[in-house]
């Protein structure tokens, strides 16, 4: 019995050690996660990577409740701290830093390891396209931001504080990635197919987006450095490359679903607030126009006794920007809503009639296209001639009123204020109707206007925490915390971290000898 | 040469044990008596044994005991016997087990404090305080059943020092824990709770602080009347037996049994009742009405009318004008001052538990259930609980016995109060009309907007802009959840020798919980945010008939333990000795569906979608393996040395590098045995302690390689995948605490004052944790080992019976603790860090970081802009200026205490608890907030009848004042030379929303002192008693939370956004707890 006791003890004690002690290779196995996997497809990486890319710059907060105000497209009627700035500063403005390196742009570099990889310029060459979009837009909105050494966290032994890279040198490599892409995309198979929510993965048309977009930042440039502004729009226009968009068939668009998951972001915003209203510029100038899209860009007020000095423009009106609370209430009935194209058949406002979940979000239109071809045409760049620019122009306007859905008036073309006029005076009309054009994309428009100051009439409101429009927005906070270094050292560059310091090609702004459309004045309180 | 071993290791173990059995008398040996206090009344429950050889009993309610010492072990041989019973010092007589009958009665004396007697420690192991070397607080069932809240842990509040807690106030909801302050940066900080030697899960399903409900931790599951013993072991010295999960420390509960009651029943009763209404609610104005620039007309509470949109009161004076409202057309505009408070209701408590017990010598069993009701303060919120556990012990042969534990709860909750930004309902008050009549918003909230000019599609209310009536926000989006848990033990000891015990062991901890949110399509604010563990929830598109998310959980964890311990006294010398081994299996699953849109409605479920549901679901296995083992000896009683050493195995960590080994060493030193010449009139105990200790924390599951996550939605039908934002780390190691204390206990006045003191220096490092990176490096943060907090600080604890006379008695405790927290290292190139959940944007611009070289937990915000040089504000246009981020005040507090004196005279006794919270900051939003909207009564500063003259001027220096050379410094403040005083005049109003984004002024001392506990018994007369089966029948008035002194002023300054780290020191919109007034009747068997 007792030396049962003792087989017992011996044999308990090695039952507990090799039970517990051997095979403990074997234990880490369970740690296989089971909820995600280490690898995925491209295509679905992509579809992913795109939709939040397009949502996020011309749709969400980056645009309808950041840039929309400060380009004047909107203005804000209830709590008016984003049209005054004070919600414009980087204590709201970090996330527009911060989450598109981690979301869309780290998809984008994976895209293109995996299309690299895969040789399938089909599904690399568009990574490059929206991941350029995408860094253009950030380094139009904050200046010089971290671009070479970025995204690779991931890589042993890269830095977790990236340097910030001078503008200058991140749109030269927007060009040499863009010359790239059009060029590897000339007779590429589609890789990507339905999973490309813009172009189906048709390659001949994201050459076109390539090119197209090449375009756009090639003339963002002009105010610095014309010789490459004028060289890189020749190439992008250069047949060879395989072309700029032509008709509103390219127009890189997202279609949304409408399936109540995903839908126009505009849409989504509206369900839940009614603090938007047209602004007075933007409604002001289209009045003076006498421009029929406005009765699709924005609704008539509530009160229905406005009438303007044009009866047919009758209870259209703007409300002024960057008001105190006091004074912007009042114009909560009496003045006009963004239009009903953007509006879901459910909303606070009780807006009737609303099909915007369904509405596309506009990434590059035609007109856009149409519009800085005439400006380079008037200004004999890229190997235009100024005898092509009234035509461009008028494409510009027949293609945004086509993609808008609006039936141009007979002799609309050639209406006082709309009619061509060559020289600076035809500059002005071509940046005016681009700026109108670019209706929902805030953040392009913003480049734009800076780059032009037209419309004129952009100026900050009487409550504004600054007295000019902001020419860039400040860094992350999150980069004061986490990449102090750099970010500082940017800061040391560019000037101070202000809504009101103009980054590199933003710095010629108010040089009238530079910026031919110049204006005294323009953009100060 | 095995089979050499193997027969030495035999022949020595046989000798050794033989030995004694020599000179065997084979006859048993029955041991009685009787255990009385020394006043003489019979004390029931006291445990009588022979530790030597594990025999003995416990008395019943007539403090009569009886065991038998079994043939084969009454040899003849002097034994010692030992009586114990919690709040009394152990005492202990030889005896000689010569066969036949020996009676042997016991008188204990009391111990207010504990200073000696019995303890449990790691392991469940019972050992003498007097040896233990760390610091170990217990706390009986009579403390814990005291008062009643709903959840366990506030029922510790202000009881042990050293103990932190924090809750969001929700009925039933979830409180973060933590003990000698926070170790882990961002990883878990709360203790592991063994119930029964059992560890249990303690998964927390606190609110978002963006929305969400508060379903409470799952530790709230336990019934405090359940609960014999309560052990605190602090920290990793206490506890380091615990390995990878002690670093937090260790709150052992063991549960009551059934006891040797010599065949009788015992019956056992707690029951309360309880009212409850808020214990703070925010001070209110009740001069102007809702409305801005003094102007206010209602036409459809969405912008129709004059300022008929704004969810604030800077609207007209409440002076009894005509206006058109909500209500109808020109009503008399005035105050309604009570609208906020008579939303609230009287809440009800009802809870009971009966527990029945009996036994005899050779088994015994408890069965208790119990049930709490809770019909809470806030209209529509109701929690019921309903617990049922049943103990049972068999000594199934002489040697061997069994003790089997099943728990079975279920908790049910319905409507729990939204928490958080849009879904909380504090919050709907922030933004509120002052002149809001809650009467018609009670009686209208199921009738149509259309009611009062709203929208026909949503519900009546007295604004159709950002907020619901509340009453709906109660009763409109039903939600219902229920867990059922069952927690099982079961062991079996066997004695193969007199000084030899193998326990084999089998616990489980497994729930269910499912949680059903329903939402209307009448929201007017369009709820988007998640619910739940893992932020669920597809939102609500107000084109459909509703929406929904439902829920489900498992979770378990399996331990199954085997041990093997040792007991044998060598004269003088008392060696004690274990050996273990413990397989941990943990599994979760998780999974959710919902939809933004249904069909049919009323149908919330997942057929009647109409638009595409989202699925969720989310699974962790984890498993960690462990063998560890102890040795102690005590040299006469009064010296005793213990070693431990712990090693596991964890599947969370690289393959090869998942071992890691923690020892451990304590000895305590009683100087008034060693020397009992120290011992004198004033000084009667004295005892010193020290240990080292080092323990570790594995990493969660699946931190070793990055992922592609899914998303649950299809994009036209097509799948989507997003590489994740965290990089994982295939090199992750433990992180490992290294803790040393040292302690000392007095006692003086034979017993009538006792302290108990500690300093304790803790260290963490190669912590795990998600470092936030450069978001530029394409990640947000990146799994890394690094970093070190240290936490230093003494805890203290001091009792003292003033009066002592046959009539009366007072007893006054008094428990301290202060910690001192230190971020000594970070990541290479990281000085801060911002604690999730903290958004890196912050709780509205205050973020709560580790910030290296600072306290942990502090909490950076907005500062006001300053004169560089004169620290004067610098005003533009009589409005304030936001000027650089900077440490506006920190987490942690000063010290912590409770005060606790309990007066008894005769059968009437009256026990208080002060709890005490001396410094830490808060960040109130409710305040921020409740200025900008008017509708706090400090927000009538500066406010005007007449709009023409409003009334602030801002202390400051007028920025357009300034001359040349002004500007901004390097440290984001502004230097203003020759600039003169601010004299631009602006509204209240003005002045409020233009504090934004500034949070500077609404960060506060968090200083406060609770009267946390309050209680009136009276003991039934004996012979009362008696007739019902009892020792004692208690009856009580009691009360909780009912009054807080602080200087932070309209909200609980005990609540915190939710149970996070990152969450801790911030406020918005929180429920603040519940002050209860109950009675109790509580029948002592």
């Amino acid at each position: 019995m007792r030396n049962r006791n003792h087989l017992l003890v011996i044999a308990a004690s090695a039952a507990l050690i090799g039970v517990v002690a051997c095979n403990n290779d074997g234990l880490t196995n369970i740690n296989t996660n089971p909820n995600s996997p280490e690898d995925a497809p491209a295509t679905t990486i992509f579809t992913n990577a795109a939709r939040v890319a397009v949502a996020r710059w011309v749709g969400n907060g980056y645009d309808l409740r950041g840039t929309e105000w400060v380009v004047q497209h909107l203005a804000e009627v209830q709590y008016p701290d984003e049209d005054a700035y004070k919600r414009l500063q980087a204590s709201s403005t970090t996330p527009w830093f911060d989450t598109p390196y981690s979301a869309e742009l780290e998809d984008f570099r994976k895209i293109y390891q995996k299309g690299q990889a895969a040789n399938a310029p089909g599904t690399w060459a568009p990574a490059v396209i929206m991941r350029t979009l995408v860094f253009s837009y950030l380094t139009n909105t904050f200046g010089d931001i971290p671009y070479f050494q970025a995204l690779a966290g991931d890589s042993v032994g890269s830095s977790l504080t990236p340097a910030y890279d001078k503008q200058q040198d991140i749109y030269t490599d927007f060009f040499k990635q863009l010359d790239a892409a059009a060029k590897a995309l000339a007779g590429a198979s589609n890789t990507l197919g339905d999973a490309d929510p813009i172009y189906g993965g048709n390659t001949a048309k994201w050459q076109k987006f390539a090119n197209s977009l090449r375009l756009r930042l090639a003339m963002q440039i002009v105010n610095v450095d014309a010789a490459t502004a004028n060289t890189q729009i020749a190439a992008a226009l250069a047949p060879a490359n395989g072309g700029v968009f032509t008709s509103n068939d390219d127009n890189a668009q997202l279609n949304w679903p409408g399936d109540g998951v995903y839908n126009n972001p505009w849409s989504d915003n509206f369900a839940g607030r009614d603090d938007h209203r047209m602004s007075q510029t933007f409604v002001n100038l289209l009045i003076g126009l006498k421009d029929p899209r406005l009765f699709t860009f924005a609704i008539k007020t509530e009160d229905d006794t406005l009438v303007g000095s044009d009866p047919s423009f009758a209870n259209y009106a703007g409300m002024p920007n960057g008001l105190t609370q006091a004074t912007a209430s009042p114009y909560f009935n009496d003045t006009s809503r963004p239009g009903l194209i953007f509006w879901p058949a459910a909303n606070l406002a009780a807006v009737e009639g609303g099909v915007g979940k369904t509405t596309p979000t506009f990434v590059m239109t035609y007109a856009e296209v149409a519009f800085i071809q005439a400006e380079a045409a008037n200004r004999s760049l890229g190997g235009l001639t100024p005898a092509t620019a009234a035509t461009s122009y008028d494409n510009g306007i027949t293609a945004s009123f086509d993609q808008w859905g609006v039936t141009m008036p007979a002799g609309y073309l050639a209406s006082p204020g709309v009619a061509y006029t060559p020289g600076t005076p035809g500059l002005v009309q071509i940046d005016q109707q681009e700026w109108i054009a670019l209706y929902t994309d805030g953040g392009t428009t913003w480049s734009l206007w800076r780059r032009t100051c037209v419309p004129n009439t952009v100026k900050p409101g009487p409550a504004a925490i600054t007295t000019i429009v902001p020419r860039r927005f400040e860094y992350s906070t999150t980069e004061y915390s986490v990449n102090e270094t750099q970010v500082k050292a940017a800061v040391a560059r560019q000037g101070p971290d202000l809504l009101t310091t103009p980054a590199w090609w933003d710095k010629n702004w108010n040089n009238a000898a530079v910026v031919p459309t110049f204006t005294a004045g323009c953009g100060s309180q | 040469m095995q089979s050499h071993l193997w027969r030495l290791l035999s022949r020595a173990g046989a000798t050794l044990a033989l030995a004694p059995a020599i000179a065997l008398a084979q006859q048993p040996t029955t041991i009685t008596g009787r255990v009385t206090t020394e006043a003489g009344t019979a004390l029931q429950g006291a445990s009588v044994t022979i530790p030597a050889i594990g025999v003995g009993g416990y008395s019943n309610q007539d403090g009569r005991y009886t065991f038998t010492v079994p043939a084969t072990r009454s040899n003849g041989q002097a034994v010692r016997v030992t009586a114990r019973r919690i709040g009394f010092r152990a005492q202990a007589v030889n005896l000689t087990l010569g066969g036949g009958t020996v009676t042997q009665d016991f008188t204990l004396e009391t111990t207010p404090t504990e200073i000696s007697g019995v303890v449990v420690t790691a392991l469940g192991q019972s050992r003498e305080k007097s040896q233990v070397g760390t610091a170990v607080q217990q706390l009986s069932s009579k403390e814990l059943t005291e008062t009643k809240a709903p959840d366990i842990m506030q029922q510790i509040s202000g009881k042990v020092s050293g103990v932190q807690i924090t809750g969001t106030g929700a009925p039933g909801g979830s409180s973060m824990i933590t003990i000698r302050g926070s170790n882990s940066i961002t990883g878990d900080n709360t203790p592991l709770f063994v119930v029964d030697g059992v560890p249990v899960l303690k998964q927390d399903h606190g609110a978002s602080p963006y929305g969400g409900w508060d379903m409470g931790s799952v530790l709230t599951d336990l019934n405090s009347a359940d609960i014999e013993t309560m052990t605190i072991l602090k920290g990793p010295n206490a506890a380091a037996l615990y390995g990878s999960r002690a670093a937090n420390g260790v709150i052992l509960i063991t549960t009551k049994k059934g006891g040797n009651t010599a065949g009788n029943v015992r019956t056992e009763l707690n029951t309360f009742y309880t009212m409850e209404n808020p214990s703070v609610l925010p001070t209110y104005q009740n001069e102007y009405g809702q409305g801005a620039a003094g102007n206010f007309k209602y036409v459809n509470g969405a912008g129709k009318g004059i300022n008929d949109n704004y969810d604030q009161s800077f609207g007209p004076k409440l002076d009894g004008r005509l206006i058109d409202q909500f209500t109808g057309k020109q009503q008399p505009w005035v105050a309604h001052p009570d609208n906020v408070k008579s939303f609230f209701q009287t809440g009800h408590t009802a809870s009971a538990t009966l527990a029945v017990s009996g036994g005899t010598d050779r088994a015994n069993a408890r069965l208790s259930a119990g049930m709490d009701n809770l019909d809470s303060y806030i209209p529509g919120t109701y929690l019921t609980k309903a617990n049922a556990l049943l103990t049972g012990d068999l000594q199934v042969t002489p040697n061997l016995s069994t003790t089997a534990t099943v728990n079975y709860i279920r908790n049910v909750g319905r409507n729990r109060p939204g928490q958080g930004y849009g879904n909380s309902i504090l919050e709907s008050f922030v933004w509120f009309g002052r002149q809001v009549d809650m009467t018609a918003l009670k009686d209208g909230w199921r009738n149509s907007g259309a009611t009062n000019g709203g929208p026909a599609d949503r519900e009546f209310n007295w604004n159709y802009n950002y907020h619901n009536n509340p009453y709906f926000l109660m009763y409109g989006n039903p939600e219902n959840d229920a867990r059922d848990r069952l927690i099982a033990t079961v062991s079996s000891s066997y004695h193969m020798f007199d000084w030899l015990t193998a326990t084999g062991r089998v616990g489980s901890d497994w729930y269910r919980s499912q949680i059903n949110q329903d939402f209307s399509p009448a929201d007017i604010t369009g709820p988007n945010s998640g619910v739940g563990p893992n932020g669920a929830g597809a939102g609500l598109d107000q084109s459909f008939a509703g929406a929904f998310t439902l829920q489900n959980e498992y979770n378990n964890e399996t331990n199954t333990e085997g041990l093997l311990s040792a007991n044998k006294e060598f004269g003088r010398l008392a060696l004690n000795g274990t050996f273990g081994g413990n397989i941990r299996k943990q599994t979760y699953s998780w999974n959710s569906v919902s939809t933004a849109g249904i069909s049919a409605p009323g149908i919330y479920n997942i057929s009647n979608a109409a638009i595409a549901p989202q699925n969720l679901q989310q699974d962790q296995d984890r498993q960690v393996n462990s063998v560890y083992g102890s040795a102690s000896y005590t040299w006469n009683g009064w010296w005793t040395v213990e070693g431990t050493a712990r090693n596991d195995w964890s599947s969370t960590l690289p393959k090869g590098k998942n071992s890691y080994f923690y020892p451990s060493v304590n000895t305590s030193v009683v100087l008034t045995d060693m020397m009992p010449s120290l011992r004198n009139n004033y000084l009667s105990y004295l005892k010193l302690r020290g240990s080292i200790a080092r323990v570790g924390n594995d990493a969660n599951p699946y931190q070793l390689r990055t992922v592609f996550n899914g998303s649950a939605n299809k994009f036209n039908g097509l799948p989507q995948f997003s590489y994740s934002d965290v990089v994982a780390n295939s090199e992750l190691k433990p992180e490992i605490t290294t803790s040393a204390e040292g302690g000392l206990e007095m006692s003086f006045l034979n017993g009538r004052a006792n302290f108990d003191a500690t300093y304790y220096a803790k260290d963490t490092r190669d912590q795990i944790f998600n470092v936030t990176v450069s978001p530029t490096t394409g990640f947000g943060s990146k799994a890394i080992n690094a970093g070190s907090v240290t936490n230093k600080g003494v805890e203290a604890l001091f009792s003292v019976i003033p009066v002592q006379t046959r009539n009366v008695q007072w007893t006054s405790t008094f428990n301290y603790a202060r910690n001192r927290s230190k971020v000594v290292s970070l990541y290479p190139g990281v000085s801060t860090i911002i604690v999730p959940p903290s958004p890196t944007t912050g709780w509205w611009y205050v973020t709560v970081e580790a910030r290296q070289g600072e306290p942990y937990g502090a909490l950076v915000g907005n500062a006001y802009l300053r004169d560089s040089v004169t620290g004067q504000m610098i005003v533009d246009d009589g409005i304030t200026q936001a000027g650089p981020r900077r440490v506006l005040g920190n987490i942690q507090p000063n010290w912590t205490g409770g005060w606790a004196n309990t007066v008894t005279y005769k059968r009437l006794s009256i026990s208080a608890l002060l709890d005490i919270h001396n410094g830490g900051s808060l960040w109130s939003i409710t305040n921020w907030f409740g200025d900008y909207a008017g509708v706090l009564k400090s927000s009538l500063r500066g406010r005007e009848v007449d709009w023409n003259k409003p009334g602030l001027v801002v202390n400051g220096l007028d920025k357009a004042t300034c001359g040349a050379g002004s500007g901004p410094t390097a440290d984001g403040m502004y230097h203003c030379i020759g600039g003169s005083a601010n004299a631009t005049t602006i509204t209240a109003e003005e002045y409020f929303q233009n504090i934004f984004p500034v949070n500077e002024g609404y960060v506060y001392n968090d200083t406060y002192v609770k009267l946390r506990e309050l209680r009136i018994g009276f003991d039934l007369p004996q012979q009362w008693a008696g007739k019902a089966h009892a020792s004692a029948v208690n009856i009580a008035l009691t009360g909780r939370n009912l009054h807080t002194w602080t200087k932070v002023p309209n909200v609980d300054p005990e609540i915190s956004y939710s149970t996070g780290n990152g969450t801790q020191g911030v406020e918005y919109g929180s429920i603040p707890n519940a002050r209860t007034f109950g009675i109790s009747m509580r029948v002592t068997p």
